[in-house]
């Protein structure tokens, strides 16, 4: 049984220790630029912040994985692989990238340097993997988060020994990752140009004796009673008028939480469980890698999983095994 | 409700808790504002001193003004956030025309919110943490000031050298005092509102009543006969 690592987001450096200190193998980071998928305004690190978190990081034992999961202007790479090159010379211990072009710069200019393929790449069936994994020597592929947890396991049998790394809580992407235009629709940026969905920019909260409603870019996104828990402000999670009924058309507020599941995602021989949320506080960093570090040891040393309520960080306190269990086929 | 600060503009006013802060704060109402400005000052000398890449995060946004709006208390901050020249202001009142965002909630959710010891999304979920105006700035200086590892007792005490020490045991006393309090405040709290439990449980027990008695009409009318 292969001994997951476990994942950790940090978007700025006290989330970067308040995860090493909770328990991560690994945090992943970025820059405080448009080369990755977390582009929000406050957040992310310069060079010097990132040299200071290696350094932290290794010490202790963890390592630091840099997200340059954006896809480049075209005719402009300069910036993402500036970005590849001071991962490497900052002692980086894998680069997180998207972009078949940048991982072709990655793997040509700093062959010493390990290659994770991100999310965004949306890599769902081995004959892509495999295809990054010979081209450019890609070790691990982040899978999408659409895929049960036997169509994980088939793949991990048919793509050893590349490594694969799954999403196991946090917000949840209902599109296919690295092609959602909803964003960019709206508000003319996009996660996978821009590394920002719904930015905050074109974000207005309206409160009314009925409750809030939010905004983007002048569009009515949702509208939440009194007490009733709210969500983020992206189209994907948005409660539209359709057909003379008011629901979620493509999602709901909730969040990825698969305590339950890790023995089952251990078996199917998943390398790394990623816990999403680099735009989230420290707070929730410290509680949810607490929470998953407790719960992937007492599954390695054979112990029953410890009862942890994740509730009071969820969004929209709700809470799914999303597509991993796939209830609704 | 405690009144004060821009809550005059709010379409939806927050309702503060029950809590030793909300009494704090009305014993504070007589104080005028110009009097604890010099407080203010100092935490932002100190929090700048200390932290100095909170205005390196939010070098970007230096125009831009936000209303810090302590629900519970009778006054409003406005911090402006110039790296040259920033500034925090204590107001009795605060038009949101006068700031580009304001955050709003209980004092002890902010300071929470402050330390890294809540997260702002979830407290924004579970609407406890009320934003309106400018996102964007509210986003940064969230992520800013999350960012810079604050502990609002270290960094007030540790210009305090030797007497640094002391000061911290202080304020864990005064810590440990609201703490008791708020036991206290809470029982006087639920001796306050028992008479509206009372009469809203049985305002329930009725209505439940009610729905019964209108469900079986509804069945006994689909059914054609009379109920």
């Amino acid at each position: 049984m292969i001994r997951p690592e476990l994942i950790c987001p940090a978007g700025t450096p006290a989330a970067l220790k308040s995860a090493v200190d909770s328990g991560a193998d690994c945090v992943y980071v970025g820059f405080r630029d448009e080369t990755n998928a977390r582009n929000f305004p406050g957040l992310n690190f310069s060079r010097k912040e990132l040299e200071e978190g290696i350094a932290y990081a290794h010490a202790r034992g963890a390592k630091v994985l840099v997200a340059i999961n954006t896809f480049p202007r075209a005719g402009h790479p300069q910036l993402w692989q500036a970005a590849v090159d001071d991962s490497a010379r900052l002692g980086a211990d894998a680069v997180i990238l998207a972009d078949i072009g940048l991982i072709d710069y990655a793997a040509r200019t700093h062959p010493e340097l390990r290659l994770h393929l991100s999310v965004q790449a949306a890599a769902s069936n081995p004959q892509a993997i495999a295809f990054y994994a010979e081209r450019f020597g890609v070790k691990r592929v982040v899978l999408p988060r659409v895929l049960t947890v036997p169509e994980i396991a088939a793949i991990n049998r048919a793509v050893a020994p590349v490594e694969t790394e799954v999403f196991v809580f946090g917000g949840l992407c209902v599109m296919a990752e690295g092609r959602c235009a909803l964003s960019s629709y709206a508000t003319g940026q996009s996660p996978n140009m821009n590394g920002v969905c719904s930015p905050a920019s074109h974000v207005r909260y309206v409160e009314s004796g009925r409750g809030i409603t939010s905004q983007l870019a002048g569009f009515t996104i949702n509208q939440f009673g009194l007490n009733e828990p709210a969500g983020y402000p992206t189209l994907c999670k948005g409660r539209f008028n359709a057909a003379g009924k008011t629901s979620y058309l493509f999602e709901e507020p909730t969040s990825l939480n698969t305590l339950a599941m890790l023995p089952d995602l251990i078996n199917a021989g998943v390398a790394a469980f990623k816990i999403e949320g680099r735009q989230r506080g420290r707070a929730y960093v410290a509680a949810v890698v607490q929470a998953f570090r407790q719960s992937v040891d007492a599954v390695m040393a054979g112990r029953p999983l410890p009862d942890i309520n994740l509730d009071s960080i969820t969004e929209g306190g709700r809470q799914t095994t999303g597509a991993y269990e796939k209830a609704w086929r | 409700m405690m009144e004060g600060p821009n809550r005059a503009g709010q379409s939806k006013p927050m309702i503060p808790p029950f809590s030793p802060v909300l009494l704090l704060g009305l014993a504070l109402r007589p104080v005028r504002p110009a009097l604890l400005q010099p407080v203010f000052d100092h935490l932002l000398k100190v929090v700048r001193s200390r932290h100095p890449d909170i205005l390196e995060r939010l070098e970007v946004y230096g125009e831009r003004s936000v209303c810090i709006d302590p629900i519970d208390l009778p006054f409003a901050l406005i911090l402006e956030p110039d790296p040259t020249n920033p500034r925090l202001t204590v107001r009795r009142f605060v038009d949101s025309d006068e700031v580009h965002a304001t955050i709003r909630g209980p004092l002890e959710t902010l300071i929470a919110l402050a330390e890294g010891r809540m997260d702002g999304d979830a407290l924004f979920f579970s609407r406890q943490l009320v934003v309106e105006g400018d996102t964007e700035v509210v986003v940064a200086l969230r992520n800013a000031i999350d960012g810079a590892g604050i502990d609002l007792v270290a960094d007030l005490t540790a210009a305090l050298g030797p007497l640094a020490q002391p000061a911290r045991r202080a304020a864990g006393a005064v810590m440990d005092l609201v703490s008791s309090l708020r036991g206290s405040v809470e029982t006087v709290r639920q001796s306050f509102i028992a008479p509206a439990l009372q009469g809203a449980a049985s305002r329930d027990a009725r209505l439940a009543e009610l729905e019964a008695e209108v469900k079986a009409l509804r069945k006994a009318t689909r059914r054609g006969g009379v109920a």
